[in-house]
């Protein structure tokens, strides 16, 4: 049975321990950047076993060096520290698979955080795009016919060509500023869908009529911007630009069961085949309405006997 | 569907200037949006040449009317109800020179530069619009030594059958009347010869058109080409039977059969999914 003074064994156990624990921290780097997945495991075995060995004779080399220097006098000691080479050996390879291990570890945790964060960002933006792009579709038929009515109403009626560029201007503006804002009142929503319509008026006359039923206390009620706006484009396109006889459009708004409920009714003719495809417009709605309600709200169309209605519940709280 | 319009004012001061007589332009307007129609005639009384004899709201109208009144000219709205510009170009019997005015149509303006007069595209300024007038008054001009307004026509028609837009409607004439169906209400059609007969529940219908034409332009979720003479709604289809060895008949909701081909039934498995 060996036995050394308190003061050798506690060199020894503090020095190579603390050594260790220093040359340990290396072993992140290997860690860090041979990512185990995306390279062959054989390659990343390899490249640990190497780093492993550097970090083991390192450490069993400066240990025996230093102990050699500082104890160098006592023999006993001596021949103790080259028998103890082969298990200090295994002991730090042992050790520093451990490490190893606990760095993969610590390592890929922090991958995944980092990717979860990624990802939220990323679906944050897809969503930001989507409703952009839902709601920056100004129709160009309707601005440049817009345009070219004023134009006509400039030689036979300056003064309502002026205020038609009043209304087209904060029409226009209004669609723009939706990038800003996300909700709006329903209130100032209709302001606008009415300058809307008044522009329309002026290109089709007596063909378009139109009508606003709303409960009071729905008039602040916060709806996403522009969310009418395609439903009433939509009336217009599909039955005015197609009728010959007037058209009336409603729309009814109110509370009813924790919701907000808005409907928007209008006739047209079911003899005259459609020109072009329907329901763009219609599904763009419904899928702002499912994105920005999170599927709690609604957005419902149906089409009997020449009456076309579409039928959107905003939820109350959310 | 028959319509029963009429002109929106008839009333049209008749130039009995002798000099003017000799060369003046007739001209009809077909536009829906009265703003637009206004504008036109405001600029129209600057140019004595020409002499406008009507206008009209909707396409239907003013087809009837241009092959009444034989105008040499028509400013032709592409966007109108009942029938567009383009679907009134296919069926007209009288071939005006033609100035298109459009808002925004961004595939039919290349179509058409070389085929038309002209295209005004709304807001035009009065400078643009005598632009038109005088290349309406050179084309008139050339036309006198000797014609070429027939192919014209028939190549505005080709463009529209190269273009890739699919159809709603088809436009025909049948017994001197204009008749658009819807394609939902089409149960089959048959080639016979350089024509295509499409089959309704109210009737019978000859185009002259091509099967390839409304292969193309039809919406394939509906239409299949079931055989080389046949395209067939498969919405309307009831059941299919075999008929003979290793072919197939199409029995359709209104009783009718369609003979199916090979190749026909791989696409109609396809399609229905079986």
């Amino acid at each position: 049975m060996l036995s050394f003074p308190l003061s050798v064994v506690f060199t020894d156990a503090l020095f190579s321990s603390f050594l260790f624990g220093f040359l340990g921290l290396l072993a992140w780097y290997p860690t860090r950047y041979i990512p185990f997945q995306s390279n062959s495991p054989v390659y990343s075995i390899l490249a640990h076993v190497v780093a492993g060995l550097l970090v083991l004779a390192a450490w069993v080399l400066v240990t025996v060096g230093v102990l050699n220097v500082i104890f160098g006098s006592q023999e006993a000691y001596l021949e103790f520290l080259n028998r103890s080479l082969v298990w200090r050996a295994t002991l730090g390879g042992l050790l520093y698979l451990v490490l190893v291990l606990i760095y993969y570890l610590v390592s890929n945790n922090q991958k995944l955080q980092e990717r979860m964060q990624q990802e939220e960002r990323l679906r944050g933006l897809v969503r930001e795009a989507e409703l952009s792009m839902l709601k920056s579709q100004i129709n160009p038929h309707f601005l440049f016919n817009s345009l070219n009515s004023i134009s006509s109403l400039t030689m036979s009626n300056p003064d309502e060509a002026r205020d038609m560029i009043i209304r087209l201007s904060d029409f226009l503006r209004y669609s723009l500023k939706h990038r800003e804002n996300e909700y709006v009142p329903l209130k100032e929503e209709l302001r606008r869908i009415k300058d809307y319509l008044a522009i329309e008026k002026i290109r089709f006359g007596e063909k378009l009529q139109y009508e606003f039923n709303i409960s009071g206390e729905s008039e602040e009620f916060q709806v996403p911007t522009m969310i009418f706006q395609p439903l009433f484009e939509n009336a217009i396109r599909h039955s005015v630009y197609e009728a010959v006889k007037p058209v009336l459009i409603r729309f009814d708004c109110g509370p009813e069961n924790g919701f907000i409920k808005a409907v928007i009714t209008n006739d047209f003719d079911p003899e005259v085949p459609t020109r072009d495809g329907t329901g763009v417009g219609l599904q763009n709605v419904r899928q702002r309405i499912d994105l920005a309600y999170r599927g709690k709200g609604s957005a419902r169309w149906t089409s009997t006997e020449g009456v076309f209605q579409v039928t959107i519940l905003f939820p109350r709280m959310f | 569907m028959d319509f029963d319009g009429g002109c929106i004012s008839g009333d049209y001061f008749v130039s009995t200037n002798v000099l003017n007589a000799m060369h003046m332009i007739r001209m009809i307007i077909v536009e829906d949006e009265k703003p637009a129609r206004d504008l036109l005639k405001a600029y129209l009384e600057k140019f004595p040449g020409i002499e406008l004899i009507a206008e009209y709201d909707n396409g239907f109208d003013g087809l009837k009317a241009i092959n009444e009144s034989k105008p040499d000219a028509v400013f032709l709205d592409v966007q109108m109800p009942k029938l567009t510009g383009f679907e009134m170009l296919e069926v007209l019997e009288h071939h005006p020179e033609v100035i298109f005015t459009t808002a925004y149509d961004q595939f039919a303006i290349k179509a058409f530069e070389q085929n038309v007069v002209d295209y005004l595209l709304k807001p035009f300024s009065k400078d643009r619009f005598s632009e038109a007038i005088s290349r309406l008054e050179a084309r008139i001009d050339s036309k006198k030594e000797g014609g070429g307004e027939e192919t014209r026509i028939e190549k505005i028609k080709m463009h529209l059958a190269e273009s890739d837009e699919k159809i709603h409607r088809v436009v025909i004439k049948k017994t001197g009347k204009i008749h658009v169906i819807s394609t939902n209400d089409i149960n089959y059609l048959e080639a016979q010869d350089d024509y295509v007969m499409i089959y309704t529940d109210e009737g019978r219908y000859l185009k002259q058109q091509t099967m390839k034409y409304f292969e193309k332009h039809l919406d394939p979720q509906q239409f299949v080409r079931v055989h080389r003479s046949y395209i067939a709604n498969i919405t309307r289809i009831e059941r299919i039977e075999p008929y003979e060895k290793s072919n197939f008949i199409l029995i359709l909701k209104d009783g009718n059969k369609v003979p199916v081909s090979r190749s026909g039934m791989q696409v109609l498995k396809e399609n229905l999914d079986f």
